[in-house]
């Protein structure tokens, strides 16, 4: 009799113990470092949105081994992805982390911070301004959005402030460039010794780029210009695949140009925000990812502006 | 003799339901809002060419466009009501024609949660013809403090009205924007303080091409779109607030042809 309750409770105790093993599974970021020159890997993201199934994995977030500690670009969408982050640079190359660059104050590139020595965490003054006033907003609506990925996930604002300019660590001579396109601070990272340009969000490829913070569109299109002629021989986009040539930033100078043009008519015309929401994209913009996910969300940004533009002051008769 | 009774009371509710159809989005408002706005036992059909226009989700709760389309609707309109069904004060608008009618209606409201939206619009048999749409939201939208009262200076902006007319064929498109903080009254400490009347009025008119009830689901510095079948000469536009502050403009005439 006894036995057999021993039993029982063996059998429950294996099914609660496989339940939590699943459990624990499911929730786990499958990172992988690519290598894409001398010394330098991409962990690359998918170009999906935040999601349940993707912990929020659309990022792409890179690392350098300069010989005199490790590099890091961006830590991803939560602790968890922050972790798995670190571990996979330790199995990686055996140099420490000596710093580790924040290139903008959205979630999906700095919400794996603490998973770092705060230490070694830096960003741009206005980056980090921008974290502090939003991140706690950033961090409720992440959650919403990729529910148990996020769990344990605190917004840590990095210590250490950034100055553009040149940065050397070891035998790599980085150079720091703030542009404002995308979210009115938006770090560039250079490096001038393999020729690896680090456009983080500056540049989508393959997946629709976001306004939520950007001062505008034909501003963002202006630094790209100053941006592509940077002598690069790579470039890693903050969304999207990595790629040799100029794609990328052919295909972001068409779409904002397309979505400059498109706010610009339908204010002209008058139209309601729900009206652009649903205009139509040309076909070379449907295959981009999220292209109408974020029509929506741009709109909400940026049409409103638009609209003031092309109507005109009523004065009291 | 539980499942006799239970069945004993379907069918006496069954004749009662009936005569309001199924709601396609299964809000658990549905019905109370129907009776709540529209009157008990008013006569309800769902109407696909009553074109309520949100976007599938709320990326401001605060701000989240609509558009009312009508112009599949054969008309004439005698009345439209619009509400949220899960916002703490659900009713966003109501609106009556005058002698022309409004083929559309854009204004952005406010979300407190993901949510039904409904336009109700009344026919000359006394109908209500129903649109519904869905939006997602992380919520909180009317709850949030206004961002205008956050503004120290926002007093100097208060009530500085933007507008245009655009032409189309036939008709006109008429949009105004005014600034206006549009407290809902659900924030700590800070009172209702909104537009509750907008109204339209042409050349010689004591009858208002259009007049337009508003609650507190409407977003703050509000931006109006009508369009109406019919150019007047010009339109002077009427608005309310419930501190009794009255906002008077003309509205300028389209140039231009679209159709």
């Amino acid at each position: 009799m006894s036995r057999r309750i021993l039993g029982w409770l063996w059998l429950w105790l294996g099914l609660l113990g496989w339940a939590l093993g699943t459990q624990a599974a499911e929730l786990r970021y499958q990172l992988e470092a690519t290598p894409v020159a001398a010394d330098t890997w991409v962990v690359e993201g998918s170009t999906g949105n935040f999601s349940r199934d993707n912990g929020g994995n659309i990022v792409n977030v890179a690392f350098i081994a300069t010989g005199a500690g490790v590099v890091v670009i961006d830590t991803g969408p939560s602790r968890l992805y922050g972790e798995a982050l670190r571990e996979l640079i330790a199995r990686t190359t055996n140099e420490p982390i000596s710093h580790v660059l924040l290139t903008h104050h959205h979630p999906d590139h700095v919400f794996g911070n603490q998973a770092f020595d705060p230490d070694t965490l830096y960003m741009l003054a206005q980056g980090r301004q921008a974290l502090a006033r939003e991140g706690e907003a950033f961090a409720d609506n992440l959650y919403r959005l990729v529910g148990d990925w996020m769990r344990g996930t605190e917004v840590v604002v990095p210590r250490h402030t950034l100055e553009p300019g040149v940065l050397t660590v070891g035998g790599h001579r980085l150079r720091l460039l703030e542009y404002s396109g995308h979210t009115g601070s938006d770090l560039v990272v250079f490096d001038e010794t393999t020729g690896v340009l680090f456009a983080s969000d500056m540049l989508f490829y393959n997946r629709a780029l976001t306004t939520p913070q950007s001062p505008g569109l034909m501003i963002w299109a202006q630094e790209l210009v100053a941006l592509a002629e940077l002598p690069y021989t790579l470039v890693v986009p903050g969304h999207g695949p990595v790629l040799a040539d100029d794609s990328a930033f052919r295909q972001m100078s068409d779409y904002l140009t397309l979505l400059y043009q498109t706010l610009m008519a339908a204010a002209s015309r008058g139209l309601s925000p729900s009206e652009v929401m649903n205009l139509p994209l040309p076909d070379r913009f449907q295959a981009i990812a999220g292209s109408r996910y974020e029509l929506i969300r741009t709109t909400t940004h940026l049409y409103p502006r638009y609209e003031k533009a092309a109507l005109e002051l009523l004065s009291e008769q | 003799m539980g499942r006799l009774v239970w069945m004993l009371c379907g069918l006496m509710a069954a004749p009662v339901l009936a005569a309001v159809p199924q709601d396609p989005f299964g809000s658990p408002m549905w019905e109370y809002n129907l009776s709540r706005y529209l009157g008990e036992g008013s006569r309800v059909v769902h109407d696909e060419r009553v074109q309520l226009v949100v976007p599938p989700f709320a990326e401001d709760s605060a701000q989240v466009p609509l558009t009312l389309d009508l112009s599949a609707y054969p008309g004439p309109v005698q009345q439209i009501i619009t509400w949220v069904d899960l916002n703490p004060i659900p009713h966003l608008f109501t609106l009556t024609p005058g002698a022309t009618q409004a083929r559309l209606v854009s204004l952005n409201f406010r979300v407190q949660q993901a949510t039904t939206v409904r336009a109700a619009v009344r026919d000359a048999d006394g109908v209500w013809h129903i649109g519904s749409a869905y939006v997602d939201a992380a919520g909180g939208g009317c709850t949030a403090p206004s961002l205008t009262g956050a503004n120290p200076d926002w007093e100097q902006h208060f009530g500085t009205i933007h507008g245009g007319a655009f032409a189309r064929l036939p008709g006109v498109r008429y949009k105004f924007s005014v600034m206006h903080p549009m407290d809902s009254g659900m924030v700590g400490d800070v009172p209702a303080f909104h537009i509750e009347s907008v109204r339209l009025t042409g050349p010689g008119g004591d009858a208002p091409l259009l007049t337009m009830t508003l609650s507190q689901s409407a977003a703050e510095n509000p931006m109006f779109v009508f369009e109406l079948e019919q150019q007047p000469p010009y339109t002077v536009l009427w608005m309310r607030d419930n501190n009794g502050n009255v906002f008077e403009r003309r509205l300028g005439e389209a140039s231009g042809a679209e159709s």
